[in-house]
């Protein structure tokens, strides 16, 4: 069980950091200055930050700033990147055409 | 819609998943691998350099030669590999989806072996979405399968085995690596893939890390600075390089996406989600295998035993061989990875710093910090002895499973024993011949001849040589020692090539006796490596 | 820590994070949401595919969809001080053949006679609305004040602000029993065995909400439905309505940021069987159903790039719309659940009305019809 009200207790507030510009997710374009305030908000789960800022959630999924944003929220929180849940993992592996994702061999529509 | 069902499918035909389908094929099972790339082998066609180990790892053969080997083995036992043919999805009664041309197709396996193996990891500093800022992997992927150069003057980030086998690679392809920085305060890979590229004059920078990529619309220069034991910039270090690439070697994070999807038990460790595997990489989902680095980042030579494991797991699991058949070859197995695991660089071993080797030698601290070991420093190593007559010397420092050495000399000379880690020990007992073979057979570079009084006051050192052109007998040009630094001027006395060296020059330089323990590197004299 | 509040929210999806808001935006702070999951909204609050709309609804929830509509959504962003990606730009319901337009014009009528703006549109008016859809469209419904938002911030929204505003939220915290004490609802247990006592209870937890009404003896006739989603890489704006069907094959719109979120299936949903339901797998035969499905009506994305498919499961009551309803037989508890797979755009109508349930107002609208004993046998 996790206490938000207490956890955003402890973190304290938010302070600038030199770096708050720094881009992170280069898909979507969300700097360290967001994410950081995002945790601050009470987002505290990679998959709050995704759904909230849709920072990992662009063409390349995560598979580049997943770890960065990880670190990022263990730095805020305190606590050890081992104990930040990644991502969930879905279908498509890589991002595929509608019209080829179509033709697999099932029936049409309808 | 059509399901295709197999025995066993593979995913990913890199080292481990390779190896896994030819282990299973030879008990009768039929495995299909499917692998996003155009090419098989993952990443052992861009490994140009000789593997480490022993015979039964294929050591001193390079990378891409054992790709080659493991194409043909898969060949001979009927393997069906399906390239340019991406898995989408793994779902349940172990389903895939894969993109195959431009369709999707269904195949379920009675097994599954996953071996995607690993992507690399990003690191962010100012500037570094600039074009200019690249994976090492690609930097590889460039040169070794493109033939492109990633940049001319380039700058390296990691000192983990990647960023040095890289650095080197990148010299040889006749870039310049402009320096080489890491954030630990100790070179983090193999001493000996250090030394070869800080005898090329590259310079070390521990402790420190990237600032800036600078430039506007691609990367002109790159601003390091010393960080301090909390990982933050100490103000005032600085430093700035013109470069044109900054080449990111920053460790690997397991592609375990799928085993995710597929609801495997993961576990979140520092390099990130792995599944949790019991003996020979079972999942959590009973027919389910992980092997490779998908399962945890290491070295090719691992990963290939790993994915036999599985394959013989897998084989059993199906019924084409009984228990103990499975017990007896997974036993075997296991004994070569222990043995691969050995060492300072096995895995407890990670991150930790070692100051004594197993012989209670101290190890080089000039060596975990500058890259090199230093001249006051070599003397004490087994594999270092003067003789009257012409020896090999062996600077390798560090307890690392290689062995190659002690059979290479057809005399006797270099002896190991049966740990393969122990440093080699040079025997002065037995008269080496000075043919070479030793040198070539160092996948570390570290093995040196040398002869004093070839000439009065003049002796020869013989270096291995890995760049193009090869200078000719008679050219003159400057010999650099182990930091890179000019030590004297050498004449090339001897140029040696032979398909038994695999690549390896020979290079015999005539120095006065005084550099013999000194030049370990030779620069033409237009100042190039070569080019 | 204070394990005691006013109200205690079981679910924090974008029900319990609406309710949570309007409760403390009247001055009820001393609210507290437990959210089984690690994460807010992690439920259908961030698997829906966005629709905030009137039309196509069954007349019973009408009433607060237009309200919700009218009076809640248009300020949204603002109250809650974050972007929601609102949209009302309109709605079309597609038909393809004369049984899926008679199917429109029931439902079209039907919701005239409520008061909502909706019409039947001819095949050159739907090209003229989107001039993106197939010529095979013979006809639709129009509802021009229907629009979309974005979920996944509207319901992180509603917690950052409720946040803001004092409400206590513990996420991890799945919740075993609910118990009564000396006839009223009283303690709300943890399955780790920590009890949260509060005078008034709120069970928005989707159809997990059925098992922990049993354990006060009430049951809600609902079943569970797995139901799937995808999402393009970001396209250039092409349009901004949503999209729904007669023959509910596939339904979206394209979001402010770009992508195309879509919701479809593949006809295995009803048989579907999970063993745990967390797990959330989603299905090998859907998502290329769902692109055949798509690709039907909106030809032009044929080389839209998929980058993620998702499921969920919806709260599907026997008759089709939700429970908000006081218990009578368990006084202080309060259902919000079986929405059905639409609950996303009436959550900020719901929430206001929960809020008013619990100060014990009338509410905003109507809602009598959606009594949680409303079943009754059909012979």
């Amino acid at each position: 069980m996790i206490d938000i009200q207490e956890r955003l207790r402890q973190i304290g507030p938010l302070d600038g950091a030199p770096d708050d510009d720094l881009l992170v997710c280069r898909c979507e374009e969300i700097t360290k200055g967001e994410i950081r305030r995002a945790i601050h908000q009470g987002m505290f789960t990679i998959e709050e930050l995704r759904r909230y800022l849709r920072c990992g959630m662009g063409l390349c999924q995560g598979q580049t700033c997943g770890r960065l944003v990880r670190n990022i929220v263990a730095a805020e929180l305190g606590v050890s990147p081992t104990e930040i849940t990644s991502a969930t993992a879905r279908a498509p592996m890589r991002p595929i055409e509608m019209a080829v994702l179509a033709d697999d061999g099932g029936a049409a529509h309808g | 819609m059509k399901t295709e069902r197999y025995d066993m499918i593979v995913i990913g035909a890199g080292p481990a998943g390779l190896s896994a389908a030819i282990e299973a094929a030879r008990q009768g099972v039929r495995p299909i691998v499917f692998d996003e790339n155009a090419r098989p082998g993952g990443q052992l066609f861009k490994q140009i350099h000789k593997f480490f180990g022993s015979k039964e790892h294929r050591a001193k053969v390079r990378g891409l030669k054992i790709g080659e080997e493991l194409l043909a083995e898969a060949e001979e036992y009927g393997v069906e590999v399906v390239l340019d043919a991406a898995v989408i999805g793994l779902y349940p009664e172990k389903e895939i989806t894969v993109k195959i041309d431009d369709t999707v197709r269904h195949y379920k396996g009675d097994t599954i072996l996953v071996a995607t193996g690993a992507a690399e990891n990003m690191v962010h500093f100012k500037g570094w979405t600039l074009p200019g800022v690249i994976g090492a992997g690609a930097a590889q992927t460039m040169m070794n399968l493109h033939h492109i150069q990633p940049g001319k003057r380039i700058f390296m980030l990691g000192s983990g085995n990647v960023g040095l086998v890289v650095g080197f690679q990148l010299l040889q392809a006749g870039c310049e690596v402009v320096g080489l920085a890491d954030a630990a305060p100790r070179v983090g890979g193999y001493g000996v893939h250090a030394a070869k590229i800080a005898r090329c004059g590259v310079p070390f920078y521990l402790s420190h890390t990237v600032i800036e990529a600078v430039g506007t619309e691609y990367v002109t220069g790159v601003t390091i600075g010393q960080v301090g034991p909390d990982m933050r910039v100490i103000p005032g270090t600085e430093k700035y390089f013109d470069a044109d690439t900054i080449c990111l070697a920053v460790g690997l994070s397991p592609m375990s996406q799928l085993l995710k999807q597929a609801g495997c038990a993961m576990e979140d460790t520092k390099g990130g989600p792995v599944p949790l595997c019991a003996a020979a990489g079972k999942t959590s989902i009973p027919g389910i295998y992980a092997a490779g680095d998908v399962s945890g980042i290491e070295e090719a030579s691992s990963a290939m035993i790993k994915g036999r494991m599985s394959g013989a797991a897998i084989a059993a699991y199906l019924g084409y061989t009984d228990e103990k058949v499975q017990e007896e070859r997974i036993f075997e197995l296991g004994q070569q990875l222990g043995t691969l695991r050995q060492g300072m660089f096995s895995p407890e071993n990670r991150g930790k710093l070692i100051t004594k080797t197993d012989e209670g030698i101290g190890v080089s601290m000039h060596l975990l910090e500058h890259g090199s070991v230093a001249d006051d420093e070599i003397a004490r190593y087994p594999g270092v002895t003067r003789q009257a007559g012409i020896h090999p010397v062996i600077e390798c420092t560090q307890n690392i499973p290689c062995n190659p050495c002690q059979d290479a000399c057809p005399k006797g000379c270099i002896r190991i024993g049966e740990r393969i880690t122990s440093l080699p020990a040079v025997d002065a007992a037995k008269e080496c011949v000075g043919c070479g073979m030793c040198v070539a057979s160092c996948s570390g570079q570290a093995i040196f001849l040398i002869q004093e009084d070839v000439d009065p006051g003049v002796g020869e050192v013989t270096i291995p040589y890995e760049f193009l052109p090869l200078p000719r007998a008679g050219d003159t040009g400057t010999a650099l020692g182990r930091d890179g630094r000019p030590v004297c001027t050498a004449k090339v006395a001897k140029v040696r090539s032979s398909p038994a060296f695999d690549h390896t020059n020979l290079l015999t330089l005539k120095v006065p006796n005084d550099m013999l323990m000194k030049v370990r590197f030779y620069q033409t004299q237009k100042g190039g490596m070569g080019l | 820590m204070d394990k005691t509040a006013d109200v205690i929210i079981v679910g924090g999806g974008i029900v319990g994070c609406a309710a949570a808001y309007y409760l403390a935006k009247r001055g009820i702070s001393r609210v507290t949401v437990l959210e089984a999951a690690k994460s807010i909204g992690n439920g259908g609050s961030s698997r829906n595919g966005g629709g905030v709309r009137q039309s196509g609804r069954d007349t019973r929830e009408l009433p607060y969809a237009m309200y919700g509509i009218r009076h809640l959504w248009p300020a949204l962003s603002e109250e809650l001080g974050v972007d929601v990606g609102y949209v009302q730009k309109g709605n079309l319901r597609l038909g393809k053949t004369p049984a899926h337009l008679n199917k429109l014009k029931t439902l079209t009528e039907n919701a005239r006679s409520a008061g909502l703006d909706v019409r039947m549109v001819d095949a050159k008016e739907v090209q003229a609305i989107c001039p993106y859809l197939s010529e095979d469209v013979i006809g639709a419904s129009w509802c021009p004040t229907d629009g979309h938002a974005d979920p996944l911030v509207t319901t992180l929204g509603f917690y950052k602000r409720s946040l803001e505003l004092g409400v206590r939220f513990y996420t991890d915290a799945p919740v075993k029993t609910l118990r009564k004490i000396k006839g009223k609802i009283r303690e709300v247990i943890l399955k780790d065995g920590t009890v949260f006592e509060g005078g008034t209870v709120i069970l928005a937890a989707g159809y997990e909400s059925r098992f922990l009404a049993r354990t006060v003896g009430v049951d809600v006739p609902m079943s569970r439905l797995i139901d799937e989603c995808l999402v393009t890489e970001a396209q250039p704006p092409m349009f901004d309505i949503m999209l729904g069907t007669a023959g509910a094959d596939f339904y979206g719109h394209q979001t402010v940021h770009g992508s195309f979120v879509f919701g479809s299936d593949c006809g295995y949903e009803e048989v579907t069987d999970m063993e745990d339901p967390s797990q959330l797998a989603t299905n090998s035969m859907t998502l290329s159903a769902s692109c055949r499905a798509i690709m039907g009506y909106v030809p032009a994305l044929r080389d839209a790039k998929i980058v993620r498919s998702w499921c969920g499961w919806l709260d599907n009551a026997f008759d089709g719309v939700p429970f908000i309803s006081r218990v009578d037989e368990v006084p202080g508890l309060i259902l919000a659940c079986g929405f059905t797979g639409h609950g996303f755009g009436t959550a900020p109508a719901v929430g206001l009305i929960l809020s008013q349930l619990v100060a014990g107002e009338e509410p905003v609208v109507d809602i009598s019809a959606l009594r949680y004993d409303r079943f009754t046998p059909i012979r």
